[in-house]
């Protein structure tokens, strides 16, 4: 082809053109201008000016490339992340400070895992897949459906394909696959399925600690127990949270609970593991209770933390706090007396189920010892209405117990206001008002560790592993560094009292000093707890010298009172039973319908942990003869429930030592009044009923109302 | 083909040996992009206004054929043609300009459109093309055309009129932006004609000065202005979601078919198409697509600088520029460099009138930039001869 061509004629013709002139070349027509020259002249201005506009097109287009490269590469803007969510998956971030090693979080959970005391894992999140497809890229619907089926056996095969034809961009295929499941669905290489990483939930332990640890709704936000409480600091701090429980005593606890449970046949039942000296929550259990990975499933009445939640009246529990009260207020003392006489108020009588059998005036220890009721309603008038309330306002009566649990709520108090002589009277022996079971157990719990009033906690004190292990490996066996040479009371009697520490009326050895509020040369009669063992931190309440004469009348009720069945040898338990009438539909009370709780505290010479027991409604059984009382119910369990606990926490019944400990810790049934001193008892009873009745007479409509409230609120608490 | 042998005197042989082949290969490629763009950028919008994913694709693939068999014959007139042409056309559109003032589809705000059984067409789209190669006819013709004797042919003042016209139109639509383009259009053409430089600097005076007076009588160009100068104030999804696309797709991109920003870019197909192609085709493939429109306007300005002819300097140049400011506003705004505008694409973006008009740009360029053979003092006289008869092109004289 290109031989052929002919002669470039383009080039070729200028060098031959006859006439030469090259003005003409541009002017082909018409060219009427006078002045070639000018015409010559304005084209070239035209070239010129061409080239202007081109390099401001050049300027312009480098401007685009200089911004586009900014753009894209230099300086480029991020898209948000909902806009690629499906192009780009979370890349694990790195953990460089190590915080992650030796848990069991994985690196793409993000809610961190609860942990008991000791490591063991109570709560945890395993990553899972959510699978959905974006129909308007699925090639074959149907093919996709059957294909999904393969790895899904549970899939909906027809109800899939249908909705994979439907014309959305987005289908859930299903929820919560494993990450096996995951990978094998990816394998299948079907275009338009992706996948949403998510986590889930786990209680391996299922109803172990239930209540404690709540529940995590479909987005992973706490909706109960410490999942809600801590569910920030959950989702954003990833090192493991440990609680203070135990697990090993939580299920123990509740094993032994569910047992005595069944055995009465109580329609629910609480108890509490608590450390006296640090609040620290050892287990807390409430039956009945619920899977923990199922807890939107789980009935009303299981959820229900009777520990926390429940309100319940405390019955003769609450004596002690009278007795501490009058104690601490330096109105009573020890050998003080008070009648046991009913005491007729308005409609209602104030009596004792048993009191055939009582002196008609019992000394203080013999009040808690044998729970008269009337003779704590007579402390308490001792004490007055504005001093009691003083006193249940310090003890944290009057407000939401402390606690790492968003279910913890108001107890039911009668109003103020109304505060009659009847309520003096009721409060003094725990009718009329309706506390927590936690609420009881704080407050027995700073009788007994010097007197300290303790905040109760759901969190180990200590939060590292290492030294938390240390801790707890300190004092293998609390019994064994038992009452110093200081303990003041029984040194003398330390010969004398064998075996029972019973009945010995040691009235004129026994006058310590720690009994006067005043008293100047008490002999350091602190707790003896070991140096390992933390001190209370709290705001003070009773003197060490009262807690350690409460902590011998709390040992009384166990050796000589209504608990004696919960003693377990060498654990030296105290305790105070309680048993409140249930307040039926018509607001009287039930015969035989009990709140029968034990507040027990162990071991009583070094006290270490409160144990708290609850049932509710319990019925009588051939063993407990016809009774319902706590003393034939919830003191026996409590015994059950120390002598499993106690080694699992390191305390070990000190059997050849019991007569010696036994023996300090002893305290008369009624001790004789020190010399020079004038005792509360016949002929000297300023809140005599008979004369309180007469003031009551001009109070009448008062105390009316207030009986109203108070029945009001144990409605309440039966409804709580 | 480019070796076609020079004795092949055919009409289509010609052509292709005077056709300006490298600007030809340029609308063959932009057309091209055009194709792949859609198939990215279009489904979601069509998704999103309730249409079959594919609508869009098969009009943009029949707009195309039309349009790149508009460019070949348009290319093949000669330049007489090209001038009767943009004078029939340039009535046409102008008289379509003005019946979308009466007979007009409101759209967003604006009367531009005139609604036709298959698609509405946009007349102003055309009046650009055609009044650019008007003014270069006008422009030319003064300088050698001599009526009633002795007066000069008054080719500037009718451009003027003409151009006062247009103006007034595109004010009544109103379209802002083309009206903006036509005006530099034609202020480029005067300035290539020759325009002493005192008013040349009045011109860039008045341009400025018009400009602010948009600024203060037009609500939505304040805030197009205002939403560009603070870029933390006020609504800007658009352009942020555009300049995510940019950022998303990087150096390479993130692979036909794979944008994810792209589906939510509000006129992916049309407005906002280059962010597609930084999406999925990133950095280098955009620099090549910008490289394309740079050649064929420095190219087309370089032949045009081996040009004697007025008229063709000045129309090409016009017709050029036109073309190029429009893919400069498109890029910049859709890169955050200018306030927003709407504009599309040159043969990328989706839309007939579109791609009808620089298709109809394109050709004529072609045209009139096509090697000149007989234009040839020698050629003519050889062609007074009888020799050369067959080479002629066209009727020139």
């Amino acid at each position: 082809m290109a031989g052929n061509r002919p002669p470039h004629n383009d080039r070729t013709r200028p060098t031959r053109s006859p006439t030469g002139n090259g003005q003409d070349r541009g002017g082909p027509v018409r060219q009427e201008d006078r002045s070639p020259k000018r015409a010559r002249a304005s084209l070239d201005q035209m070239h010129t000016r061409l080239l202007g506009v081109g390099l401001g097109f050049f300027g312009l287009f480098g401007a685009v490339a200089l911004k586009l490269a900014f753009a894209t590469v230099i300086m480029p803007m991020e898209p948000e992340k909902r806009q690629i969510a499906s192009q780009v998956p979370d890349i694990p971030k790195s953990d460089p400070k190590g915080q992650l090693t030796g848990d069991f979080a994985l690196p793409d959970i993000h809610r961190a895992t609860i942990i008991d005391r000791n490591g063991q894992t109570l709560a945890l999140s395993l990553p899972v897949a959510q699978v959905y497809a974006n129909p308007m890229e699925l090639i074959d619907p149907a093919e996709a459906a059957r294909k999904l089926k393969t790895v899904l056996p549970d899939l909906d095969e027809a109800e899939t394909a249908r909705r994979l034809s439907l014309r959305k961009q987005f289908v859930y295929i299903a929820r919560d696959i494993s990450p096996v499941q995951e990978i094998a669905i990816n394998n299948l290489g079907i275009p338009g399925i992706y996948f949403e990483a998510s986590e889930r939930r786990h209680y391996p332990l299922g109803r172990t600690a239930a209540h404690i640890l709540g529940g995590v709704d479909i987005d992973d936000h706490g909706i109960a127990g410490v999942e809600r409480h801590f569910n920030t600091r959950l989702n954003t701090d990833r090192t493991p949270l440990r609680l203070s429980l135990d697990v090993r005593v939580q299920a123990v606890t509740r094993d032994v609970l569910q047992t005595a449970k069944d055995e009465f046949q109580a329609i629910g039942a609480a108890a509490i593991v608590m450390d006296v000296n640090t609040g620290e929550i050892i287990a807390m259990v409430s039956l009945p209770d619920y899977d923990a990975n199922a807890f939107g499933k789980a009935p009303a009445d299981s959820r229900f933390n009777r520990a926390v939640t429940g309100m319940y009246e405390p019955g003769s529990t609450f004596k002690l706090q009278t007795a501490a009260m009058a104690i601490q207020y330096g109105i009573a003392h020890i050998w003080d007396r008070f009648s046991t006489i009913p005491i007729h108020i308005g409609r209602f009588t104030i009596s004792d189920i048993k009191s055939d059998h009582f002196a008609p005036w019992l000394a203080l220890p013999d009040v808690l010892a044998k729970s008269s009721n009337p003779a704590a309603a007579h402390i308490a008038l001792d004490v007055g209405a504005k001093k009691q309330q003083d006193w249940l306002r310090l003890m944290g009566f009057f407000d939401r117990v402390p606690i790492e649990l968003p279910e913890a709520s108001r107890p039911i108090v009668p109003s103020l206001r109304n505060w009659g002589l009847s309520t003096v009277m009721t409060v003094g022996f725990g009718h009329g008002v309706a506390e927590p079971p936690l609420s009881i157990v704080r407050g027995t719990a700073a009788f007994v560790n010097g007197g300290i009033l303790i905040k109760p906690t759901l969190l180990a004190r200590i939060q590292d592993d290492n030294s938390a292990q240390e801790a707890d490996g300190a004092n293998p066996d609390g019994t064994n560094t038992e009452t110093g040479p200081g303990s003041g009371i029984g040194q003398g009697m330390k010969d004398g009292a064998t075996g029972s520490a019973g009945k010995i009326d040691a009235s004129g050895a026994v006058v310590p000093t720690a009994f006067r509020p005043s008293g100047g040369s008490a002999t350091g009669s602190a707790p003896s707890a070991s140096p390992a063992l933390p001190r209370p931190e709290g705001i003070r309440v009773v003197s060490e010298e009262n807690s350690a004469l409460l902590r011998k009348m709390l040992r009384l009720d166990v050796t000589q009172g209504t608990a004696r069945s919960a003693e377990v040898p060498g654990y030296f338990v105290g305790g105070k039973t309680g048993t409140a009438e249930k307040v039926g539909p018509n607001g009287r009370y039930l015969k035989h319908v009990n709140i029968s709780a034990f507040t027990s505290i162990f071991p009583m010479n070094a006290p270490r942990y409160a144990v708290y027991v609850m049932l509710d409604s319990p019925h009588p059984t051939p063993k407990t003869h016809g009774f319902v009382t706590s003393g034939w119910n919830a003191a026996p369990t409590t015994g059950k429930l120390i002598a499993r606990i106690g080694p699992m926490l390191g305390l070990f019944p000190d059997i050849k030592n019991a007569a010696r400990i036994d023996a300090e810790m002893a305290i008369p049934l009624e001790p004789g009044i020190p010399p020079g001193r004038r005792a509360l008892g016949p002929g000297n009873d300023p809140g005599d009923p008979r004369i309180a009745a007469r003031r009551e007479k001009a109070e009448k409509a008062a105390s009316k109302a207030a009986e109203k409230a108070a029945r009001a609120a144990r409605r309440h608490s039966e409804r709580g | 083909m480019a070796g076609l042998s020079r004795v092949d005197t055919s009409r289509i042989g010609r052509w292709w040996r005077n056709i300006d082949r490298v600007t030809l290969s340029c609308v063959g490629i932009l057309i091209a992009l055009g194709y792949i763009l859609m198939l990215a950028a279009s489904p979601a919008v069509a998704v999103r206004i309730g249409a079959s994913r594919e609508m869009f694709i098969l009009k943009q693939v029949v707009f195309l054929l039309l349009a790149g068999g508009v460019v070949l014959v348009v290319s093949s007139l000669s330049r007489q043609a090209v001038q009767r042409l943009a004078l029939i056309g340039g009535i046409l559109a102008l008289g379509a300009t003005f019946l979308t003032l009466v007979h007009g589809v409101e759209i967003k705000g604006a009367r531009r459109w005139i609604a036709l059984p298959l698609m509405s067409v946009q007349p102003s789209e055309f009046l650009k093309p055609f009044f650019a190669v008007m003014t270069g006819w006008l422009l030319a013709e003064r300088r050698r055309r001599v009526i009633f004797g002795s007066i000069r042919f008054p080719g500037m003042l009718i451009a003027f009129a003409c151009f006062a016209l247009i103006l007034l139109l595109l004010k009544a639509q109103p379209d802002i932006g083309m009206l903006s383009v036509i005006t530099m259009v034609f202020f480029i053409q005067l300035f290539v004609d020759g325009l002493p430089l005192l008013f040349v600097g009045a011109g860039v005076g008045a341009m400025i000065a018009a400009f602010a007076g948009a600024y203060v009588a037009f609500p939505h160009v304040r805030s197009r202005v205002e939403r560009f100068l603070h870029p933390n104030v006020g609504d800007h999804y658009q352009i942020d979601t555009a300049l995510r696309a940019f950022g998303n797709g990087g150096l390479t991109g993130r692979g036909p078919g794979e944008g994810r920003v792209k589906d939510l870019l509000p006129d992916a197909h049309a407005d906002f198409v280059f962010a597609v192609a930084g999406e999925e085709y990133g950095l280098i493939i955009c620099l090549g697509i910008i490289l394309v429109f740079l050649v064929i306007v420095i190219r087309t300005l370089l032949k045009l600088m081996r040009e004697s002819d007025p008229f063709v300097i000045t129309a090409a140049t016009g017709l050029v520029a036109g073309f190029g400011l429009q893919a400069f506003i498109n890029m910049g705004s859709t890169l955050h460099l200018i306030p927003t505008k709407g504009m599309t694409l040159p043969l990328i973006s989706y839309g007939g009138s579109s791609a009808i008009s620089i298709a109809l740009t394109l050709g004529m360029v072609l045209a009139l930039t096509r090697h000149q053979v007989s234009a040839s003092p020698i050629s003519a006289q050889y062609a007074t001869g009888g020799h050369w008869t067959s080479l002629r092109e066209g009727p020139i004289s």
